[in-house]
């Protein structure tokens, strides 16, 4: 053996490298990935980030293996107890300094963590297909839950800071409406694995695991009591919400991806639980929550005293429910104000909403409420049925307990006390009573229940007592709650489906994300626009049929809207490795929670500096002055207040950095980022392709990475070709020209 | 009129405390023929200090001399009336502090006119390169070797294996550095030894060129130090004229230029990569090890660095043998350390000991023990990449290993004695605060881990301390020693660390009940005035700085606790002991 090899081991690995070698170097070479953040092949050894440290036999110290090289004989271990520990506190303290938003409030807010942002910054670019793409990674019915969703998105968009949200839920039907009016969009499925998965239930969360298991190239079957699949969407909402012909079409794709689906099926009747189990590798129970509940009132019995979601369901089939004249629906959610407003479309003359609490205190959308009441729904609020008076067996009339707000209960809201003594009645024809539901589980034996009557299951994996079965959606837990949540159940159970059907067990887990604190100081450049509203029809035009209700975006409006966002979450998300490595070590930087350094952001045309987010690991000043010899940065102030700048803080733009981009390409986070051709900067995961530039002589190597249909970004891709002669922009104008040209 | 000298102490410190003046006044009585200046004496508590040399090199040490005693003085000199200075003379038990010492590396220090290189020479200086020229470089490096001498700056590293290491390099460039920025809170014994006797600097640096092959030398001395760099400026000036530095030394074929590089005051230059970086031009930030600076350092080159107080012992080892040097300390320490004594003790000042005495022989045998009536708690050594060791371990032999053994180091030599009157989490708190300013902001762990202690023990002291915060130090601590790039972070946790070792009890204090056991940390406190003891004589209402204190004359006083700034100049001046601070 030469006398240049020397042998030591690494993890247990016997490895021979050459003399010289840097302990990162042999393992790299030996495929042990030792994490750092502050080394590149481009520059010198630094040592900052403390993350490459390893672990010695009989070494006392802790050792940098991105600068020690390795001794003959040594023994390394990379993932010693000691070595984790320091990795781990060194990402806690670099992220308790890490100011910024890895996502936006938004998709987290989103219980299926729809990417808004992504796809709202692809419609304000005009990629609507694009967008469709990204809206699928998370739910596969956009054209309708973009319809009916209460969007918690909206409530946490920042934008609300300035004026008002971002419409994020009706960007996402205008996205969704276009593709189904041109060349759909069909995801990728997996070569077929031989598994099967049964899922009893046709609504939004049923529909959503046998989209997401399918993806994956899993057979599935979607049993259905009624005879047509969408459950709620389907049976709950009401026409003027959600046309059943969107529906009908967002369905029939899942079903052209592959998915069976069988209507009409009740289990226990023309199969049983046991036999679908048998029959599939797994199931996923999603059987919702189609009960009615009751009030416990007395002359709740007598006729025309309906269920509130009996009554949605039946004028949904078409049949003609007898309301009379004079309706009251009792309950203060959205299902109370679809039961109203379709009350008014069959022609009831007087419609009262019956609610013990007041209008602040209800769970019905905003939107909902006042659509409503200029319906002319009469709204009966701190008032609570005691009795439904009848006569021969028929309702016809309420006596109300008038109440009035005491203390707030665990909710936070103010409870509704009885005010003694005093009482109002009303003469009515019928009532309706949507005051909550309940699952039916006749025929789903053998799993465990809540005391709610729910199936019990884990949150993160969906499963439930019974092996290979799992349930999500309204049946399970707290019962029921909102499409989206159902269809966040869906995503994350087909992970946990999907590995159980590969035999390992992994559960869904909720990713850390870096978080920043903002005002509206925060955004000093942000001016108010409102929000672009979407037409409708008005009261007089749609209280007396089953239309649909608003008219969806033209484009130029949808662009406009679009623009408003604010585009919080970090454009690097995707190619960001602290926040990879911070989930792989299951970091708390919030122990070490403190003071953050101040920055700012500043920008030339070509590179953004957001030195907030910067961990200082230095690459960027290294490769200006080791690769470069330009110097345009350096590191300013000392200890906890260094930040890298540009000398006398000088903007970017004043200084000698000619854009070559290397910085960026080094920078481990979002701190610098390569802006983009597009109008609206968005964070969409980006495959670049290397192509040879043939503007001059020299042949370098260039990346250009497309977002839908357009060129995003030109970026050389080889150490001569960061110094391309025609300059930065040029070189950007003339490629992406003739890429233009040629498509 | 007898023929004598007269040598004021005009080192930093005398000049702080009044020297310049003094010698002035002394000049203004038409002593000027006579009059001369001396470094540091090094008994700071005692300054300014005037050394009469009698013709028959008597001498009479006057101290806390005033410009207003050269009257006195001068009619002692001129008239020889012992009385007019009698009660200018140091006592016998003050003048214990220097007769207790054994000075090696200090041995000219306040004795020659550091300005004058003749004097240097009368007392046997620049033979020790002489003789060391006339040797190999390996035999030089050989005395080191037998000496045991080793780094002074802290880390405590064996010099001749630093100088062989460099030797061994292969280079026709290497260089010589001395390492002149000194940081310590509480460390001036190399600002000492350059006021005082930089020639001894200048000959144990060409010593070490010699011994490795320098023909370059450069002193890092921080810009702080301006009285420093004009001594041995002078110095250089001197030595160069006189043939003992520049080309073919002592017309013995060696050359050796040298330089002064002065620092711009990061405490972090004093790490030996990051001193290289600076002296470079770049950012002082540490460099990462290997390739250590006997390889690869200065300009790339095999480079060594030696701390002041190190050098200031080499040309004392060439003329008196290695073995001699060995002859004192113990196993794990040999030769002398000086200690810059500081903080609660009677006297101040610098203390050169040899290895093996004990913390108790340096603070109550030199020192005098403590200022005021208060017990001795703690002595914190090494500044603050040390650690403190508390009252029970007093009899820690001084050696390298026996004071690592505490938790401490012996480090540049900084030793600040603490009495029961110190907070010891305010006490870690101002050390950790100097490290946190002084982090180059390089590695994470120093950058934000210290940070983030610094904002633990801030909450501590605030009374907002939470359960586990000693324990969450603890982590930090245990992990920025593991994970820091240079000596600077990995040892900043040390005061923090001991004083949770040896005081953990008034951490606890602090968190548990918001309390300060030792009444230092302001916001968990409170003055009151205890009625059965106040005589009402106003002074402390007189005293107070806003006006808190009420009460009429021979009446009780009352203080007000929304208005009281807790500075405690009320207990301070309180006769009847009536102001409780609790």
């Amino acid at each position: 053996m030469s006398e240049n090899i020397i042998n030591l081991k690494i993890d247990g690995k016997d490895i021979s490298v050459k003399k010289g070698t840097t302990i990162l170097d042999a393992a790299r070479a030996n495929g042990i990935e030792i994490p750092t953040l502050c080394h590149s092949e481009y520059v010198k050894a630094y040592g900052a980030c403390g993350l490459c440290l390893v672990e010695g036999e009989n070494m006392p110290k802790l050792m940098r293996a991105c600068s020690t090289v390795a001794g003959d004989g040594m023994v390394i271990n990379t993932m010693s107890p000691r070595v984790v520990r320091a990795r781990k506190i060194a990402l806690e303290l670099i992220m308790s300094d890490h100011d910024g938003d890895c996502k936006a409030p938004c998709t987290k807010a989103c219980p299926a963590n729809t990417d808004c942002q992504g796809y709202v910054g692809l419609i304000a670019n005009g990629e609507y297909k694009k967008a469709v793409e990204v809206i699928k990674e998370a739910l596969p019915l956009p054209a309708s839950i973009g319809r009916i969703c209460p969007h918690p998105c909206e409530k946490e968009c920042r934008r609300h800071i300035i004026e008002e949200p971002i419409s994020i839920a009706q960007l996402k039907f205008f996205a969704a409406d276009k593709d189904l009016a041109g060349d759909t969009y069909i995801p990728e499925i997996a070569e077929d694995t031989g598994k099967r998965v049964a899922i009893i239930g046709g609504g939004p969360g049923g529909l959503s695991a046998a989209y997401f298991l399918r993806r994956k190239g899993h057979s599935v079957k979607v049993y259905d009591k009624m005879p047509q699949m969408g459950g709620m969407l389907r049976y709950g909402i009401p026409q003027y919400r959600l046309p059943k012909n969107i529906l009908d079409k967002e369905v029939a794709l899942i079903e052209n991806m592959g998915v069976e689906l069988i209507n009409n099926v009740r289990i226990g009747e023309s199969i049983s639980f046991e036999q679908i189990r048998k029959e599939n590798d797994a199931v996923i129970v999603a059987v919702g929550a189609w009960k009615s509940m009751k009030m416990r009132v007395k002359g709740e019995e007598q006729e025309g005293v309906f269920g509130g979601i009996d009554f949605l369901r039946n004028v949904i089939l078409g049949e003609k429910p007898e309301i009379g004249d004079m309706v009251a629906v009792c309950g203060g959610g959205n299902t109370a104000m679809d039961a109203c407003r379709t009350a008014v479309r069959l022609g009831a003359k007087k419609v009262y909403v019956i609610y013990r609490r007041t209008r602040n205190e209800m769970p019905a959308e905003d939107i909902e409420i006042k659509e409503a009441e200029e319906e002319g729904v009469i709204y009966k609020f701190l008032t609570n049925p005691v009795e439904f008076t009848g006569e021969n067996g028929r309702v016809n009339g309420v006596k109300l307990q008038i109440m009035e707000l005491g203390e707030p209960d665990a909710s936070g809201r103010r409870s509704p006390v009885p005010v003694e003594g005093k009482f109002e009645s009303i003469e009515l024809d019928s009532v309706i009573m949507a005051i909550g539901q309940g699952s039916d589980l006749t025929g789903i034996d053998g799993l465990d229940l809540t005391k709610k009557g729910t199936i019990s299951a884990d949150e993160n994996s969906f499963v439930t007592s019974q092996e290979g079965v799992f349930a999500i959606g309204d049946v399970i837990n707290r019962g029921a709650g909102i499409a989206i949540s159902a269809i966040g159940h869906a995503k994350k159970a087909a992970i946990a489906v999907d590995a159980y059907l590969n035999g390992v067990d992994i559960c869904y887990k909720e990713p850390y994300y870096s978080e920043r604190v903002v005002t509206r100081e925060s955004f000093p450049n942000v001016s108010e626009v409102s929000r672009v509203k979407m037409s409708q029809l008005s009261p007089e035009e749609r209280k007396h049929n089953f239309d649909e209700v608003v008219r969806g975006y033209t484009e130029e409006e949808a662009q406009r809207e679009a623009h408003r966002c604010l585009g919080c979450g970090c454009h690097d998300y995707y190619d960001c490795k602290l926040i990879k490595l911070a989930n792989n070590y299951d970091i708390d930087p919030a122990r070490f929670a403190g003071e953050k350094k101040t920055g700012y952001v500043n920008k030339n045309d070509f590179i953004e500096r957001d030195v907030n987010k910067c961990i200082l690991c230095g690459l960027c000043v290294r490769a200006c002055s080791e690769v470069m010899n330009i110097t345009a940065i350096g590191l300013v102030g000392r200890g906890f207040k260094t930040v890298v700048s540009p000398a006398f803080a000088l903007p970017l733009d004043k200084t000698n950095c000619n854009a070559c981009g290397l910085c960026v390409q080094l920078c481990p986070t979002g701190a610098l980022q390569e802006r983009s051709l597009l109008a609206k900067q968005v964070p969409v995961k980006e495959k670049p392709e290397k192509i040879t530039c043939t503007e001059c002589d020299k042949n370098c190597t260039v990346a250009v990475s497309y977002v839908g249909g357009k060129v995003a970004r030109v970026i050389p891709a080889d150490k001569q070709s960061l110094n391309c002669v025609l300059g930065r922009q040029e070189l950007i104008e003339r490629i992406s020209k003739k890429l233009s040209d040629a498509k | 009129m007898i023929d004598m000298k007269i040598a004021v102490g005009q080192g930093s410190c005398g000049i702080a405390a009044g020297a310049g003046k003094v010698y002035a006044a002394l000049a203004e009585q038409g002593l000027g023929s006579v009059l001369t200046k001396t470094g540091c004496i090094g008994m700071c508590f005692l300054e300014p200090i005037v050394d009469i040399y009698g013709d028959d090199g008597q001498l009479k040490r006057l101290v806390k001399v005033g410009e207003a005693d050269a009257e006195k003085i001068a009619k002692y000199v001129k008239e020889g009336d012992e009385e007019a200075v009698k009660s200018l003379e140091i006592s016998p038990e003050d003048s214990e502090f220097l007769t207790k010492q054994t000075r090696i590396a200090l041995r000219n220090c306040g004795i020659i006119n550091p300005e004058n290189i003749d004097e240097y020479i009368a007392r046997g200086g620049y033979s020790a390169i002489d003789k060391a020229l006339d040797m190999t470089p390996e035999q030089v490096i050989d005395i080191i070797k037998t000496s045991g001498l080793a780094g002074r700056g802290g880390a405590g590293f064996p010099t001749w294996f630093k100088w062989n290491a460099a030797r061994q390099s292969v280079s026709d460039t290497k260089y010589i550095i001395c390492n002149a920025d000194e940081g310590d809170p509480g460390a001036f014994m190399d600002r000492a030894v350059i006021e005082s006797d930089p020639h001894n600097l200048i000959e144990g640096m060409l010593i070490g060129a010699y011994a490795i092959g320098a023909k370059e030398a450069v002193v890092y001395v921080r810009a702080e130090y301006p009285l420093a760099i004009e001594r041995l400026t002078n110095a250089i000036a001197q030595a160069k004229e006189k043939g003992y530095l520049g080309q073919n030394i002592l017309g013995k074929g060696f050359s050796c230029e040298m330089r002064i590089k002065a620092g711009a005051g990061a405490f972090v230059c004093g790490e030996e990569t990051a001193l290289i970086e600076s002296l470079e031009g770049q950012r002082g930030m540490p460099r990462l090890k290997p390739p250590f600076p006997a390889q690869s350092g200065y300009w790339n080159e095999p480079s060594n660095i030696n701390n002041v107080e190190t050098f200031a012992n080499v040309a004392w080892i060439i003329t008196n043998g290695g073995e001699a040097f060995a002859a004192m300390g113990n196993d794990n320490g040999k030769g002398t350390k000086v200690f810059a004594l500081t903080g609660k003790v009677k006297r101040g000042g610098l203390v050169e000991i040899p290895m093996g005495k004990t913390l108790r022989d340096v603070i109550f045998d030199i020192g005098g023990g403590m200022r005021s009536d208060k017990a001795f708690k703690a002595v914190q050594l090494g500044g603050p990449s040390g650690g403190c060791i508390p009252a029970a371990l007093i009899d820690t032999v001084i050696d390298y290993k026996s004071l690592s053994a505490t938790g401490a180091i012996m480090g540049s030599g900084g030793m600040v004695v603490m009495d029961e009157s110190t907070c010891m989490v305010g006490m870690a708190r101002f050390f950790l605060d100097f490290t946190t300013k002084e982090s180059c902001g390089k590695c994470v762990h120093c950058r934000i881990g210290t940070k983030r202690m610094m904002e633990i023990l801030d909450r501590i002291c605030r009374g907002e301390g939470k359960q586990g915060d000693i324990e969450l130090l603890e982590e930090l601590c245990v992990s920025i020693k593991d994970g820091a790039l240079c000596g600077l972070g990995q040892t900043a946790p040390n005061p923090v660390l001991t004083t949770i070792k040896y005081f953990r009890n008034e951490y606890e204090a602090h968190i548990d009940d918001k309390k300060c056991p030792a009444g230092e940390c302001v916001d968990l406190i409170s003055y009151s005035i205890d009625p059965e003891k106040c005589r009402g004589c106003t002074l402390c209402a007189k005293k107070c700085p806003v006006s808190a204190i009420e009460g009429t004359v021979k009446q009780p006083h009352k203080i007000d606790t929304e208005k009281c700034i807790k500075c405690g100049n009320c207990k301070a001046v309180c006769k009847f002991s009536a102001v409780v601070c609790e």
